[in-house]
């Protein structure tokens, strides 16, 4: 019966234009505008390629885990959580099913910049490394769903969608997704690192290089991970106290 | 089905555990007291409408019973158990009043999933159709007129076929047409022996499709009982007259007068004994224009309701009293018009 919920979630998530157009549509433009315009040929320029797909898809699905918050203040404002409170759905229920549908409209963002990599960049990896990629990918998204849920619960639908966005952009381009690091002065980079989305990318990054996420990378996203998933359980509660 | 209930009201009914009790129950927003010590109990079966103005509390009182909010003090209990245990369960279905339409579902997908979380739903299509909505089946919700969204919040609400159905305000909002359709669709589920609760300030509708009318008002319930009883327990006739000029002074007085209003030349006497008050006024020669009439359902909500909020002015004194102060010149007066 979570499932259901899960399954009513996702569909209500793929029919919003605005989500397609913005969670999907625009890493994917970014991507093809970024790699393709002012840059050369040879093993630089794929390079970039590389790395931008990266950070694009990391961006895209960030932009997506961090979003599904936003719907859960606007559904708040409707009164549909009031109204599943008084289903048989258990409170845990609804929130844990909203984060496995966080989890499920992440997945077209992380696909769709890594087939453009693929057919129109021409990015070659082996398969292993294409599946790892995206594996890291969603499961390093937890973090942000966990962040967006939890302003989806403690503000309003308004408030949340500003909040939500700016969260976005800026921990997008402050992790290095839009712009590579190497171009920030030398204390932003040291910041950088340690921010969740600059490790975010990071934990792709590595699986398309050497293979492997450090145990450093690891370490900052599950400290971000328990620092916003405490954050969530603190707005939900609020939250709750106030139907 | 005209159950009365003081305070201590019991449990268990006859038919075993009450669908629904409050005792001793408030609930306060701040300074301001919402529910001011409700004790009420709601047998099995049947309807039950909670009657009032807005702000006597109906609301807040639902929003208890749904466990949606707890009481500041006392207990709600719904099957001999707390509000959230008979959520749970699948035994309460409810039609909140500030519920909007849920985007990007079509009406079908929604009241499959209301009814999928509970235990012993009501077929899908079956809903649908109680609830007037079977062509708008494959429709989105957010694309629905006002009158069909209040339609598939009252399907979420009996998808799941739930013993308990709440209603808060079912047909605010709605046009003439549709709240007739609306009735029509909620005694067809009254039927099936489900208990329904709603809350209305509308008299006709409480009296029309009620079994028993919870009259409440400053958060307390101030009359209970079946329509008929309300009247009676309000004081049943309208006695009317034109006074003439004559003093009021004396019809407070009067045999079987319950309450007394002026309106103009005109007196409204309010009795339970409509014949002795008649034979009085004959005596005092007060008959012009006489007019005899059962107390509308109305009139005895307005009784109950002022009589709760002004409670030491149920009589109107009609004639201006000479002024005590000879400085309260005109402003007074004016005051007084």
């Amino acid at each position: 019966m979570m499932l259901d919920y899960v399954r009513l979630e996702v569909r209500r998530t793929l029919r919003d234009r605005g989500f397609v157009v913005f969670g999907i549509g625009m890493p994917v433009v970014m991507y093809v505008l970024m790699t393709n315009i002012g840059v050369g040929a040879g093993g630089a320029a794929m390079e970039w390629k590389i790395a931008s797909m990266v950070g694009m898809a990391a961006y895209g699905a960030l932009g997506a885990a961090i979003g599904s918050g936003t719907g859960v203040a606007e559904d708040k404002q409707l009164g549909w959580l009031r109204q599943l409170r008084i289903t048989p759905l258990s409170p845990v229920r609804v929130v844990v099913g909203r984060g496995l549908t966080a989890s499920v409209t992440v997945l077209p963002a992380i696909a769709a910049v890594l087939l453009v990599g693929a057919l129109v960049n021409g990015v070659r990896m082996p398969a292993w490394q294409w599946a790892a990629l995206a594996g890291v990918l969603w499961l390093g998204t937890a973090p942000f769903t966990l962040l967006g849920l939890g302003n989806g619960y403690r503000l309003s639908a308004q408030s949340t969608g500003v909040v939500n966005t700016g969260c976005m952009v800026l921990l997008s381009i402050v992790g290095g997704l839009w712009f590579p690091t190497e171009l920030f002065p030398g204390w932003l980079r040291a910041l950088s690192s340690w921010t969740p989305g600059n490790r975010f990318a990071e934990l792709g990054r590595s699986v398309t290089q050497d293979g492997a996420p450090g145990p450093g990378t690891v370490a900052v996203l599950a400290f971000w991970l328990a620092v916003f998933g405490g954050y969530a359980v603190y707005a939900y509660r609020r939250a709750a106290r106030t139907p | 089905m005209a159950r009365t209930t003081g305070p201590g009201g019991t449990a268990h009914t006859a038919e075993g555990v009450a669908a629904v009790e409050f005792s001793g129950v408030t609930r306060s927003y701040g300074a301001v007291r919402a529910v001011d010590g409700l004790d009420l109990t709601i047998a099995t079966g049947g309807t039950v409408a909670l009657l009032g103005r807005n702000g006597a509390g109906k609301s807040t009182t639902l929003t208890m019973l749904l466990g949606l909010l707890p009481p500041s003090t006392g207990t709600v209990r719904l099957f001999g158990g707390t509000p959230e245990a008979a959520v749970r369960a699948g035994r309460v279905g409810a039609m909140l009043q500030d519920g909007k339409a849920v985007p990007r579902v079509t009406v079908r997908e929604l009241i499959t999933f209301v009814a999928a979380t509970y235990p012993h739903p009501m077929d899908v299509t079956e809903a649908l159709e109680l609830a007037g909505l079977g062509e708008f089946a494959g429709r989105r919700v957010d694309r629905l007129s006002g009158g069909q969204a209040q339609r598939v919040r009252f399907a979420v609400a009996l998808a799941g076929n739930p013993a308990l159905l709440v209603l808060d305000e079912p047909t605010a909002a709605l046009d003439v047409e549709a709240r007739r359709a609306f009735w029509r669709s909620m005694r067809a589920y009254a039927r099936r022996g489900h208990t329904i609760v709603f809350s209305t300030h509308y008299l006709e509708e409480a009296d029309e499709h009620a079994d028993r009318i919870v009259v409440m008002d400053g958060g307390r319930v101030v009359a209970d009982g079946s329509g008929a009883a309300i009247k009676r327990q309000a004081g049943g006739t309208l006695v009317s007259f034109d006074l003439a000029g004559a003093p009021t002074g004396p019809l407070p007085g009067l045999p079987g007068v319950s309450a007394v209003e002026v309106r103009g030349d005109r007196a409204l006497l309010r009795t339970t004994d409509s014949d002795a008050t008649v034979v009085a006024l004959a005596s005092l020669g007060l008959v012009r224009g006489l007019q005899v009439v059962p107390a509308s359902l109305e009139d005895a909500f307005l009784t109950l309701t002022s009589a709760e909020t002004a409670p030491a002015a149920p009589v109107t004194p009609a004639v201006p009293a000479a002024p005590a102060r000879p400085a309260a010149g005109a402003p007074s007066a004016k005051e007084r018009a």
